[in-house]
């Protein structure tokens, strides 16, 4: 594995206004993730790893401090441009709400390569091999309507992977799951990462998470408290 | 069941279908009612229109044949100066050979020469100012449907038969078989004046003829006026009525000075003011429920856009540009808007095309109020090329801004807040 950085944050803080009132989900992160990665970031409800996450993933911008991802400063980036470097760079998995309803888990997979201009023959064919390697050969052709909710986070999974990003964020991919399909999104997860060297960045409650993790980041109150190797190393 | 057939032809997931108008396309469908409220809206809107609009131009049409078929033609040929001022010596010289050349001319049907002067018309006692008509009753015939209106008796045939209008012949106390004597003032100043039978009354159900005109030989009104080969109107009837304006270009150029060409719409500015504020109405008619219709449709797409919030914030979070979501939307649009343009379509086509061919009497009561307008009894619709674009084009732009009106928000939106919005 090597240890080139993916993403960087150095300084970073971000303060919301909530009726006036500031709250501070984060104060000052500084924080290098490395390529083929695997980080868990943990925390009670409210300490910050959506925010976090979402400012590496471009979604949101810091009030100060600096974000890097691949070597690009996304401070310099204008909304556009942050919007081809989540498309060209990041994956995405969210609680919900992650697929296009009216699209078959295929499409779906195939959408966010046909926004990257990916020619129709080899989008099919990559839409395909990679619901495959999720086992979701067989389910390609339902819409998300027609899918449990682990099957829908495979299918976002595969969108997410498909494209080769360099970094795979997911914020709480198992908030609506049970244990038992929790554990398999984290074992493909934890394959995914060791077979084709996906960089994984997921925010969870879930201890389960530790069993699979490199790397434990605990955050409290918008700052990060540990940063550990965790027990799935 | 559009959805389901779509559905079924997408669920191959054929390689390359460009996904962004699939995923429009089925967009519709997640609210199948409020989509066809709204395309039906459009339909609607097309449907009235269309139909409304060939109405208007087939009445129009013919409202314009019948007042130009009565009794002035399509195109008049006058000397410039009587125009302007209708003194009996500015008259078109060298008729006979004018109206061969002029029967020669592409585009020309007929050529009818008339003598036009005013007269005392009395019978015993009584007398009336007219307007007398020397006419060619053979070409005339030809050229205008005048003499169909003669009521009583017949057209005019020996050298001195007259037909007068309905309410002048009551005025005078005569009818079919009535002596006249017309009394005027010739091309030199000297009197001109004329012993005539009537041998016809003609009712046109124009006031103006009917009570002050006369029509009798063009030899004997000529002889009587002191003029020679000469006329003041040569009235042209073209092929088609809708030609003539291009025809009186034409001749234009062609006529010799101080000739000129008169299109129907100079010779009677009332029929095209009537016209042009009948088409004004119809417009602000046609604009008011296109823009009613075009409110409901950027209602409906302000909900689609609301309701959607969510699944926009994930298509820019994993990097769709809002431009390709607004695109998205507007393509939305313009599926709604082909729904319903097609649906007014197929509903307007066959009942105008219908009543193009066969037409419908407007009924007797009807009928007789519209008379003096010229708008006929039976009542043909007539499809033009505007009649039938116009609905479809307005609703296409309506339809467009209507869905960019909401889709705007989109570019303003942020994927996080987007994404946490009423979870
Ligand atoms: N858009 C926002 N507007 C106002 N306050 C916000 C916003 N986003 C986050 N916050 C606040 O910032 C703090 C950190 O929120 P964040 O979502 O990062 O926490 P979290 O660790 O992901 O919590 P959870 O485990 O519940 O998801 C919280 O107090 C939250 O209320
Ligand atoms: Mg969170």
């Amino acid at each position: 594995m090597n240890n080139d950085a993916v993403a960087v944050c150095s300084g970073v803080t971000r303060t919301y206004q909530e009726d006036s009132v500031p709250v501070h989900a984060l104060r000052g992160v500084d924080f290098t993730f490395s390529r083929g990665d695997f980080v868990s970031l943990t925390g009670p409800s409210g300490s910050g790893k959506s925010t976090l996450l979402n400012i590496l993933g471009g979604l949101d911008r810091p009030d100060s401090g600096t974000v890097s991802v691949d070597g690009v400063a996304l401070n310099d980036l204008n909304e556009t441009q942050l919007s081809d470097l989540r498309l060209a760079k990041m994956g995405f998995v969210f609680q919900s709400y992650n697929l296009i309803p009216v699209l078959s888990a295929q499409e779906n997979v195939e959408f966010i390569m046909q926004l990257q201009g990916v020619a129709p023959a080899e989008r099919a064919e990559r839409a395909v091999a990679t619901l495959a390697a999720l086992d979701m050969a067989d389910l390609a052709h339902r819409r998300p309507g027609e899918l449990s909710g682990g099957q829908q986070q495979r299918v976002a999974i595969a969108r997410a992977i498909v494209t080769d990003p360099v970094l795979l964020l997911a914020d709480e991919p198992s908030a609506n799951l049970d244990s038992a399909t929790t554990e398999d999104l984290l074992r493909l997860l934890r394959r995914l990462n060791e077979e084709r060297g996906v960089s994984v960045l997921t925010a969870t409650h879930d201890p389960m998470v530790m069993k699979y993790a490199h790397r434990r980041v605990n955050l409290r109150d918008g700052a990060i408290v540990e940063d550990s190797a965790a027990d799935g190393v | 069941m559009a959805e389901a057939a779509v559905a079924a032809g997408g669920r191959g997931a054929r390689a390359g279908r460009p996904l962004l108008p699939a995923v429009a396309w089925r967009n519709l469908w997640r609210n199948g009612r409020r989509t066809w409220l709204t395309a039906g809206g459009i339909a609607f809107t097309v449907f009235l229109i269309v139909f409304s609009m060939s109405f208007q131009r087939g009445a129009y049409v013919q409202m314009i044949d019948n007042a130009t078929a009565l009794l002035s033609g399509h195109l008049q040929i006058q000397n410039r100066h009587y125009v302007e001022d209708k003194r009996v010596e500015q008259t078109v010289a060298d008729v006979s050979r004018l109206v061969n050349r002029l029967e020669g001319q592409p585009g020309v049907e007929s050529v009818a020469p008339r003598v036009e002067a005013f007269a005392l018309v009395s019978a015993g006692e009584r007398a009336f100012g007219a307007q007398v008509l020397g006419v060619d009753p053979e070409r005339e015939r030809r050229t205008v449907r005048f003499f169909d209106r003669v009521a009583e008796g017949r057209m005019i045939e020996g050298m001195t038969d007259a037909v007068v209008g309905e309410v002048l012949a009551s005025n005078l106390g005569i009818g079919v078989g009535g002596e006249i004597v017309l009394l005027g003032t010739g091309k030199e100043g000297g009197v001109a004046a004329l012993a005539l039978d009537v041998v016809g009354v003609f009712r046109t159900g124009i006031p103006d003829l009917d009570r002050a005109m006369v029509a009798a030989p063009l030899a004997m009104v000529r002889d009587a006026f002191g003029l020679g080969d000469e006329a003041h109107t040569l009235v042209v009837r073209s092929a088609e009525v809708t030609e003539s304006a291009r025809l009186e270009r034409q001749l234009d150029d062609w006529l010799p000075a101080p000739l000129i060409a008169r299109n129907w719409d100079e010779v009677m500015p009332d029929i095209r003011q009537g016209i042009e504020i009948d088409r004004i109405g119809g417009y602000f008619v046609y604009g008011l429920i296109a823009i009613v219709v075009i409110f409901s449709v950027v209602n409906s797409f302000i909900m689609t856009v609301f309701e959607r919030t969510r699944e926009f914030g994930m298509l820019r979070a994993i990097g769709m540009r809002p431009g390709r979501i607004v695109l998205m939307v507007q393509i939305e649009a313009a599926f709604v808007w082909v729904l319903g343009a097609a649906i007014g379509l197929a509903l307007a086509l066959p009942i105008v095309l219908w009543l193009q061919v066969y037409g419908f009497y407007l009924g007797d009561e009807v009928a007789s109020m519209v008379e003096s307008m010229y708008v006929p009894a039976r009542l043909h619709t007539r499809m033009t090329p505007v009649a039938l674009g116009l609905a479809p084009a307005v609703m296409l732009v309506g339809t467009q801004i209507a869905a960019l009106i909401p889709s705007l928000k989109i570019r303003r939106l942020q994927p996080v807040t987007a994404l946490r919005a009423e979870e």
